[in-house]
């Protein structure tokens, strides 16, 4: 039954060569450090998972943020839970992905003809940065409150144009409702679409290369 | 190493990635589905005994509005809930006590003096001075409230 179902589904969409493509990519030996692109996926899909479900009871505006978040935190089932694996996969995103690009430099990985793979990995990391940086607002708290004051201040040093970045990241001169606001439609909707979009051509690029091997000592580039 | 071991070593890392996948699956799925449902089979709590009004505005032949404020807790905010009830009463010792919640799907009847009958403008459900279903979709009369007198004054149960 299952197998009829199978062959009536790859007969329609091909979905077995895609598959095989996917998972049965011959793999060079490499070392545990290697696995970090995967542990990266995993909290992508942590983070996706946990936000989309914190979205259900958290409310971004400035009369009811901070309460929402407390509302979850302490009254909701398990909201203790889905708010904290939203807190420390963001953190371990960033820690994941910074290792994984001091990997991929240190290992040459970013060389012909991966290159745009590497590419899309930097504006990847800048990404997660965006989400770092939006997300940290929304709880309403004090901390919260005060850090993007900062944050939001520093894009306004640059001359020329810093007033106007400043004016265009806070909604306005102050950090306010529309601060909040706009953090919020940037943290769930325009950050994860590019993400979403960069993962795919990442990804699709580690499968159509292969995962590079490990430099060989005495080898060099000019033999 | 044979062919074999080969295989067999390649049917265990198919084994194992569908189990752990399945396994982190049912992890993320659980608390997920606990996440979004557990809340909202909160029972809402009742305020029990309101007093709604003197019973001395109630006229003998006519249902009379009277409205009532309720605060109720939903997630992190107190709302003021505005609950409309129509007191009928034929001679003064009988009473019906309604809801003006349409017992179709919800929306709110009110009285129609020239016609001297409840109407419901969403799907035109009309109900007498009792709350006896006269015409349209609704399945049973308006919803009574428990009552009780007291020095003049009409309480209701609200649950």
């Amino acid at each position: 039954m299952a197998t009829r179902f199978s062959n009536w589904l790859d007969a329609r969409t091909g979905w077995r060569n895609i598959w095989d493509g996917i998972f049965l990519r011959k793999v060079p030996k490499v070392n545990w450090l290697y696995t970090l692109g995967s542990a990266s996926l995993f909290i992508v899909v942590n983070q996706v998972v946990t936000g989309i479900l914190l979205t259900i009871y958290y409310v971004p505006t400035p009369d009811h943020a901070y309460d929402s978040v407390q509302y979850i935190t302490t009254q909701v089932a398990l909201g203790w839970l889905i708010r904290g694996l939203h807190h420390w996969g963001a953190s371990a995103m960033v820690v994941v992905v910074f290792l994984h690009m001091l990997r991929v430099i240190f290992l040459g990985s970013y060389k012909f003809p991966r290159e745009v793979t590497w590419f899309s990995g930097v504006v990847l990391f800048l990404v997660v940065i965006g989400f770092g940086f939006t997300g940290y607002l929304l709880p309403w708290d004090e901390k919260a409150y005060w850090a993007t004051t900062v944050g939001t201040q520093i894009a306004g040093t640059p001359p020329l144009i810093g007033d106007l970045a400043l004016r265009i990241l806070r909604g306005g001169e102050g950090l306010t409702a529309m601060t909040l606001a706009r953090f919020f439609g940037i943290h769930i909707w325009v950050l994860p679409a590019i993400l979403l979009g960069l993962v795919g051509l990442h990804v699709y690029l580690v499968i159509k290369h292969g995962i590079s091997t490990t430099p060989k000592r005495g080898e060099n580039n000019h033999e | 190493m044979s062919e074999e071991s080969d295989l067999s070593r390649r049917k265990f890392l198919e084994k194992a990635t569908m189990g752990i996948g399945g396994a982190l699956t049912v992890l993320f799925g659980i608390p997920a589905a606990i996440f979004v449902v557990k809340p909202v089979l909160k029972k809402e709590e009742g305020s029990g005994w309101m007093r709604l009004g003197s019973i001395s505005k109630v006229t003998p032949g006519t249902p009379t509005l009277f409205s009532l404020k309720v605060e109720r807790e939903t997630g992190w905010i107190t709302d003021q809930d505005e609950i409309m009830v129509y007191v009928y009463t034929e001679d003064g010792r009988d009473y019906a006590v309604m809801s003006n919640i349409c017992t179709h799907l919800a929306c709110r009847v009110r009285w129609i003096e020239e016609r001297q009958e409840f109407f419901c403008p969403c799907h035109n459900g009309v109900y007498d001075k009792q709350g006896n279903v006269l015409a349209g979709p609704p399945p049973r009369p308006l919803d009574r409230y428990e009552f009780k007198v007291e020095n003049e004054d009409i309480y209701i149960k609200v649950g």
